[in-house]
């Protein structure tokens, strides 16, 4: 390696980073970094090597089927108990933080008992089936028979209003399967993670509770005694996942202590590995003592979780939840160092990053080069509005940059309080190109999860990302256990309906409400009203079905252990998954928005202000695809406002459609009776959408990649400046418009270098400020450089771009989402 | 039109529709149908303009368009 060669300096002056992280961190670390397996899929496929995991389905759907009487709480639990007491565990060299969601360390999970059209899918994915190949496949074909009808989501189809089912599926209007098996589930970090309790407190909880109950059950007869023999199954399947993963926890212990005491040779690793025997025969039976406890019981934590679920998200807040034992360790007793801890931290870091799961296709798609949207929250305040940054958060920031994982990523809750120096350490990572931590405006959220889902201000203040945007606090009533995935729409099919009298083009069936004939709209205002037609139909459909889905999980699916880690459900004996209890937090993800805003202000200024074309002449372009009309394509493109330039005839529109969205946000409720604002931003779902969404007026053919999402403006089409690019996002009312609001910006690496770079960043960032925006992520990485990765992709192994709400490496991307980033406008400061 | 890299000649509508190279200019990519190239298209005059490897992108404003698709920025 050639770049080996130059030393720290020359390597950052080139803006080397790889190389220079390579240089700075540990030989462990190092290590580590290289020999983890990536299971982020390559555009749509995994990579060589990646097998599934057979032993968990195989010994799940064992004892599954063994405890077939029981209720399905408890049934779940002993089948995950078996899993967790049978599956084969490894450690992996070097390592000093246990847990994977697999029984080697090249394999990802299988949910088995999710959804079947995500079974069956597996035979399309050849390269992942376990060698010998027939064998595996006839094993995979017996648990497909197996489950074929009773998962998740084949009991809900059954119940699913047909036609909803059918558009539901189509995959035309939205994403996702309606169960907790799959999406993102909230943890309440503030009854588990704060030090006050770990299993065993939670056992003798449960134990207390159950006592209570059976004293009920045989005293007086009433109904109120009625509910609680269920609940002390419930109860009874909690204790028995939760003594299972004290058993698991001690498996590990085991492990270390037979390999330090038996087998290896090197001092320093026989006592890393006593160590681990030491944390993992520790937590998560008991609370952390130090710094590694606290890392170990939250890493054992999420692991457990995702033998449960396949959990598409890890809400986090590492820096609240592990601070006070980094201070504790690094700076009152001096346990470790900070160059140990900085160690430890990156390896916290790479453990998360290893884990992954098998996904659909379109999954895959849409979260090209990552295994899930694991965006952990760092910053922001205390319950008591004080500043929470603390040094663990100045420590996470610096191992990001050593270990230069795309996966967790951070996202950062400014506030106005934030030090200078944790400001320049967030500002190192962007500027080192990992194109995170993204940077959420805390008091904007804090009032808006006030507003929408009427979170008391200390619990607000709790807020975790529960997906790549979404705030969700960790408390007992305001975190939500089950993100109401699917509730995902793709929102370009709201202005190709209204043009298209509801028709689909593109999957060839009637789809949303018949609003007229566009060619015939003698006005703009006939065309905004089935605008919002189509709107309130995408946006029911989406959400009665997710109502549903939640409304049953409990029944369909059911989470042992979340409901063991969650208060609500220690108190009550109900499954963390029901509505009962939980204030609500419920959002529907936007994808593909501005394309609205910019396609309904080209009709109205092209077609009703200036008469130069006929609505019948547009829908006609439209149904060709603009084959043939190109003159016309490009007028509608060039001789329109577009989103994000500081014009108020465009704006005004997206201000329009936003106004109708949060008017019917408070219309539709989700089963715990709160609201569904909008979240607009993609994933890469732009590049998913692509060969789905029809030709729009905003230009864009079929085929086209849709905009990058959020409410960044159409790639290329901001032409005035970051200044107007905030102006026009300024406009939106960040409060009360919706939940949150993506914003992409690409900045130049050279424009950006030295303590002038950071002046000028800091200064767009007070102006994002002022204007109230709640959220801004950045590129920082050239042109140049980009294409020579795609010329070159083996030089350029670990170049991290920022995709949409998530971080990816560049080469795991297919060449459209590439095409796609570079296409962004790169916008000069000062 | 006719094909850059393998001279097979058709409508433009034959060559398969990519996507586009930036959405404010008329270049386009679309497949040859027979050698399967990147060609990148004029789609005002339904002529080839180059065939595209990768790296080699025919759009972003910071790029200067490499002298293919026309800037419209102000």
């Amino acid at each position: 390696m050639a770049e080996g060669a130059l030393n720290a300096a020359e390597l950052e002056n080139k803006q080397e980073w790889w190389w220079l992280a390579e240089k700075k961190r540990s030989n462990r670390l190092d290590y580590l970094r290289k020999s983890v397996w990536k299971k982020g899929a390559l555009g749509g496929n995994y990579a060589p090597g990646i097998k599934l995991d057979l032993e968990i389905p195989t010994l799940f759907t064992d004892m599954w089927n063994f405890w077939k009487f029981d209720p399905v709480m408890m049934r779940r639990a002993k089948a995950l108990a078996h899993v967790l007491d049978n599956i084969t565990i490894f450690i992996t060299d070097h390592s000093q933080i246990m847990g994977y969601l697999g029984s080697a360390p090249h394999t990802i999970g299988w949910r088995v008992d999710g959804a079947s059209i995500v079974n069956e899918e597996l035979y399309n994915e050849p390269g992942i089936i376990p060698e010998p190949e027939d064998e595996s496949l006839k094993k995979i074909a017996d648990l497909n028979a197996y489950w074929g009808g009773q998962t998740a989501v084949d009991k809900l189809a059954r119940i699913l209003d047909p036609e909803d089912a059918v558009k539901f599926l189509s995959g035309a209007i939205g994403w996702g399967a309606p169960t907790s098996a799959y999406g993102y589930s909230g943890k309440n970090y503030e009854y588990f993670m704060t030090g006050e309790r770990a299993f065993e407190d939670i056992i003798a909880e449960i134990d207390r509770n159950i006592e209570k109950a059976e004293d009920k059950t045989i005293g007086t007869p009433g109904p109120d005694i009625l509910p609680l023999y269920d609940r002390m199954q419930n109860w009874e399947a909690m204790k028995v996942i939760l003594k299972a993963a004290i058993r698991y926890a001690g498996r590990y212990a085991r492990l270390a202590r037979i390999i330090a005491e038996n087998y290896e040779t090197d001092p320093k690793r026989r006592e890393d590995l006593l160590k681990v025997a030491d944390t993992c025969g520790h937590v998560p039976a008991h609370p952390p003592r130090n710094l590694h406890e606290s890392l170990q019981y939250d890493h054992f934590i999420q692991i457990l979780a995702r033998f449960e679920a396949h959990e598409g998200a890890w809400p986090a807040r590492p820096d609240y939840y592990h601070g006070p034992y980094y201070d504790k360790d690094v700076n009152r007793e001096k346990n470790i160092t900070k160059e140990e801890a900085l160690d430890l931290i990156g390896e916290f870091l790479i453990r998360a990053y290893e884990v992954g799961g098998f996904g659909p296709r379109w999954a895959r798609e849409g979260l090209q080069g990552i295994t899930g949207t694991w965006v952990w929250t760092l910053g922001g305040v205390n319950k008591d509005g004080s500043d929470a940054c603390n040094d663990m958060t100045r420590a996470l920031l610096q191992a990001a940059r050593l270990v230069r994982v795309a996966n967790p990523t951070f996202a950062f809750r400014w506030h106005p309080g934030v030090r200078e120096d944790v400001m320049r350490e967030v500002f190192e990572c962007i500027r080192q190109g990992l194109g995170y931590p993204s940077i959420r405006n805390d008091p904007v959220l804090v009032e808006n999860a006030m507003y929408w889902h009427g979170h008391p201000l200390e619990e607000a203040r709790t807020w975790v990302h529960q997906a790549c945007m979404s705030p969700c606090p960790t408390t007992k009533h305001g975190f939500q256990p089950m993100r109401m995935a699917s509730a995902t729409a793709n929102c370009a099919k709201i202005i190709e309906y209204a043009l298209h009298n509801g028709y689909d083009h593109v999957v060839n069936m009637q789809m949303g409400p018949k609003t007229g004939d566009a060619r015939k709209f003698t006005d703009f205002e006939q065309l905004f009203a089935a605008w919002a037609r189509q709107m309130e139909w995408i946006f029911n459909t989406l959400v009665r079905t997710v109502n549903l889905g939640r409304y049953k999980d409990s029944e369909f699916y059911g989470r042992p252990f979340l409901s063991a880690i969650s208060e609500r459900s220690i108190e009550t004996g109900i499954d963390a998954v029901s509505p009962i209890g939980e204030r609500g937090n419920a959002w529907i993800t936007a994808f593909t928005w501005v394309e609205n805003a910019d396609s309904l202000a080209a009709i109205k200024k092209l077609v009703f202000d200036e008469k130069k074309y006929t609505m019948d002449s547009l829908v006609t372009a439209l149904e060709a695809n603009w084959e043939g009309y190109e003159e016309m394509r490009l007028d509608f493109v060039r001789g329109a406002p577009k989103w994000g330039n500081d014009d108020d005839y465009v704006d005004s529109v997206m201000i329009r459609c936003l106004e109708e969205c949060a008017r019917h946000s408070h219309e539709i409720k989700c089963p715990c009776g709160n609201n569904w604002p909008i979240l607009p931003e993609n994933v890469s779902g732009n590049i998913h959408y692509a060969n789905i969404v029809g030709a729009l007026p905003n230009g864009r053919r079929l085929g086209d990649a849709l905009y990058d999402g959020g409410i960044s403006p159409g790639p290329g089409l901001d032409k005035k400046g970051p200044t107007a690019v905030l102006k026009s996002c300024g406009k939106i009312d960040h409060v009360h418009h919706g939940r949150a609001f993506l914003l992409n910006q690409r900045l130049s690496p050279t424009q950006l270098s030295g303590e002038k770079g950071y002046q000028l960043w800091m200064s767009y960032l007070k102006t994002w400020a002022d204007l109230g925006l709640d959220h801004v992520q950045f590129n920082m990485v050239s042109d140049a450089t980009l294409r020579s990765a795609q010329r070159d992709p083996e030089k350029y192994p670990e170049l991290i771009v920022r995709v949409a709400g998530y971080s990816a490496h560049f080469v795991d991307i297919s060449r459209k989402t590439q095409d796609n980033i570079i296409q962004r406008t790169v916008q000069g400061l000062g | 039109m006719k094909c850059m890299e393998c001279s097979f000649e058709a409508p433009v509508s034959r060559f398969r529709y990519l996507y586009n190279a930036r959405i404010d200019a008329s270049i386009s990519l679309r497949q040859c149908p027979n050698c399967q190239s990147w060609l990148a298209v004029d789609e005002l005059k339904s002529s080839p303009r180059q065939k595209v490897g990768p790296g080699e992108a025919p759009w972003g404003k910071s790029a200067g368009i490499e002298s293919l698709a026309e800037d419209h920025q102000t």
